[in-house]
């Protein structure tokens, strides 16, 4: 893509040391009474919360720029402060253009008036003269699809069909500074493509977007900038595939580690969740990755492995290895084990290995529990079990291609018989 | 260095006089004062069954029931009773009504001041709009009392517009400056509506001003309000202009409590977003 640099062009969005802080009493002290019963005795503590902390910022004409970053990160607070409905505690926000919100359903319609009445209401609220939108009405109700109903109340129509106007109603104009915050996912797929055709040529022609989203592959996609917010700061900045592809390496770390360490901090309490004789006890167990790596963080469709570490502290001929896994609502998906697979174990002694190998994993996204427990053939005796002590996580990086329903997917094919 | 802009349209730091910049922006964004005023008309008709019929109704009844009511109770008697009270009434529910709505639809607007920019100023004086539309649709009944009871309709109700543009004046005060604290304070929209109600009853609404014992006539001349009913039913009901010691005290008051109102909504309403 070939952008301009920063030195040809001025930015339109320009945010010097910009700080938000929210001062917050410790409790909320809604009432009158008990604020001057608290102020008379001293008593009112105030909590300060940086929302944003010293953003300095250039966003230029024709950018997309995405802002990623955890929940409370600051996203939503960055785009009210270029919206201009939070005013900076410090710095300075300087906006060369208008910009449009895309608002969600509700908050600029009236439910009990019209489609009609509301295309006004709402261009009003945006700041379009009121002859303005009368010369564009037809055109705004004609890309929502919403002619036969636009004399039906709101409160008639459905979310999409809201989403639908408030799309239409904001971007029938061409917008200087367009903020898109989770809203394109509304509607049905033909209008998702029409609203993103818009938003591409809207871009394409000199306009700038600010995109907030979860889907990281979105951003992917569209952005031709993106923005790492974190807890307020600004912590990485460039060419999306780089920022979103360090921002992902990062929760994986994150998590990883954090699974880690509760599979430590589970060994050691692992008392109720552990039970057996412990004539063969089970002494290690990894999950794996298909090279022989310790992991905890897969995507639907790779190999997982479970190695089994075990020591026979006297002969034993009739153990059965076998494993469970169990969703996070506890649900039981599977529980495949060595006698039903027909691997008939020799005597064991001593210490040993046995693997469990998944050549691809079928289920998508969550978090998942691993048992392990070692039985005799009758089922009568528990050598060893651990119950639900193992953790991985399915985090799909690209959503788009993978089905998000239900709990796994079967690897089925569609096809068209006429 | 990126330090010039293009067309600078919005500057953080440069907001150096907020009562100014928002009569600017109030007027930018005047489709949406006449929008909201014209919708939450239409709103409220639709949903009745008897619509603006109803809200002719509503003053009539009321009327009766007062009248019925009162006139028995106090000692004075007063030619045309009924015209009397309406007179006076209209004013007053005009101002009260207005008073507590604007505190609840600060609080409504928030959803929408939360999102998108628009001048804050816009819902209260929609909410005052609203009511001029409704003090004058009650104009409406009180006219067909007065006929109704052959009270002389004098050429002074031609000057009721004046009185009140200046009465909406001293209410649109009151409502911004009430509205700012109840931003900070939710229950002070409750604690308002007690006083309005014991306020009511301490101006010389339902009772005439003569009917006050005179020792406590200095507290009357200190409330406000009694500027005011006696302003419209001097114009409706007596059908004399206003004198000068009714009219200069409550002029005043309106410009100045419009003012502060108007300075402290302005100043404060950057806070409103961190609050609501």
């Amino acid at each position: 893509m070939n952008l301009p640099t920063a030195s040809e062009q001025t930015p339109v969005i320009q945010l010097d040391g910009v700080t938000v802080e929210y001062q917050a009493a410790q409790e909320r002290i809604p009432s009158f009474k008990e604020y001057a019963i608290r102020w008379l005795k001293r008593e009112i503590r105030y909590q300060r919360f940086t929302a944003l902390r010293d953003i300095t910022l250039q966003v230029y004409p024709g950018e997309i720029l995405g802002i990623i970053g955890p929940n409370g990160a600051g996203k939503s607070t960055l785009l009210k402060v270029v919206a201009r409905v939070l005013h900076p505690t410090r710095g300075r926000v300087r906006i060369a253009g208008r910009v449009f919100p895309l608002l969600e359903l509700g908050a600029g319609f009236d439910p009990e008036l019209t489609g009609r009445e509301n295309v006004y209401l709402n261009s009003a609220i945006l700041g379009f003269p009121r002859r303005d939108v009368e010369k564009r009405f037809d055109h705004i109700v004609e890309f929502a699809g919403l002619q036969e109903f636009i004399d039906a109340p709101v409160r008639t129509y459905s979310t999409g069909m809201g989403a639908r106007l408030g799309f239409s109603v904001a971007t029938d104009v061409q917008p200087e500074i367009l903020i898109v915050d989770e809203i394109l996912g509304v509607g049905d797929a033909n209008f998702q493509k029409k609203s993103f055709e818009r938003i591409q040529q809207f871009q394409a022609d000199g306009s700038t977007i600010l995109l907030v989203t979860h889907s990281l592959q979105k951003v992917r996609e569209m952005c031709t900038r993106v923005i790492w917010l974190e807890q307020g700061n600004l912590v990485m900045e460039g060419d999306a595939e780089q920022v979103v592809g360090q921002y992902l390496e990062r929760n994986k770390k994150r998590e990883e580690s954090r699974l880690q360490k509760k599979r430590v901090v589970q060994k050691k309490k692992e008392a109720p969740k552990r039970w057996g004789n412990r004539k063969v006890e089970i002494i290690d167990v990894r999950i794996e990755n298909g090279h022989d790596e310790e992991q905890h963080v897969f995507q639907t469709g790779d190999e997982l492995r479970l190695r089994i570490r075990y020591h026979a502290h006297e002969p034993v001929d009739d153990a059965v290895f076998g494993m469970a896994i169990h969703n996070h609502k506890g649900i039981h998906i599977t529980g495949p084990n060595t006698q039903v697979a027909g691997l008939d174990l020799p005597v064991l002694r001593g210490q040993g290995e046995v693997l469990f190998k998944v050549p691809a994993l079928p289920l998508l996204d969550g978090l998942y529990h691993i048992s392990v427990a070692i039985v005799d053939e009758q089922d009568t005796d528990t050598y060893d079990y651990h119950n639900r002590l193992y953790d991985f996580r399915i985090d799909n990086v690209d959503s788009s291609s993978i089905e998000k329903y239900g709990l796994v997917t079967l690897g089925g094919q569609w096809e068209l018989l006429g | 260095m990126h330090n010039r802009m293009a067309t600078v349209y919005y500057d953080s730091d440069s907001i150096r006089s907020p009562e100014i910049q928002e009569l600017r922006e109030l007027w930018r964004y005047r489709d949406l004062l006449q929008l909201l005023v014209s919708n939450s008309i239409k709103t409220r008709y639709k949903r009745s069954a008897l619509g603006v019929l109803w809200t002719l109704l509503n003053p009539l009844l009321t009327t009766i029931v007062l009248t019925v009511a009162l006139s028995q109770l106090f000692r004075f008697r007063i030619e045309n009773y009924p015209v009397y009270l309406l007179s006076g009434l209209i004013a007053w529910n005009f101002f009260s009504q207005t008073v507590t709505q604007v505190m609840s639809t600060l609080i409504w607007g928030s959803r929408l001041m939360k999102r998108i920019y628009v001048p804050r100023t816009v819902f209260p004086i929609s909410v005052v709009g609203n009511g001029l539309v409704n003090l004058t649709l009650a104009l409406i009944p009180l006219l067909v009392i007065m006929l109704f009871v052959h009270q002389p309709l004098r050429w002074t109700l031609l000057l009721l517009p004046l009185a009140m543009l200046v009465l909406s004046m001293f209410t649109t005060g009151v409502s911004l400056l009430l509205a700012t604290v109840a931003v900070y304070f939710v229950d002070l929209v409750e604690m308002v509506k007690i006083l309005l109600m014991a306020w009511f009853y301490l101006t010389p609404i339902i009772y005439p001003l003569e009917a006050v014992p005179p020792r406590f006539a200095w507290f009357i001349k200190l409330n406000p309000m009694s500027y005011f009913i006696e302003v419209f039913r001097g114009l409706i009901y007596d059908g004399c202009i206003p004198s000068a010691s009714h009219l200069a005290p409550a002029l005043v008051l309106s410009i100045i409590i419009l003012l502060a109102g108007w300075v402290i909504f302005t100043r404060k309403a950057n806070e409103f977003a961190y609050r609501i």
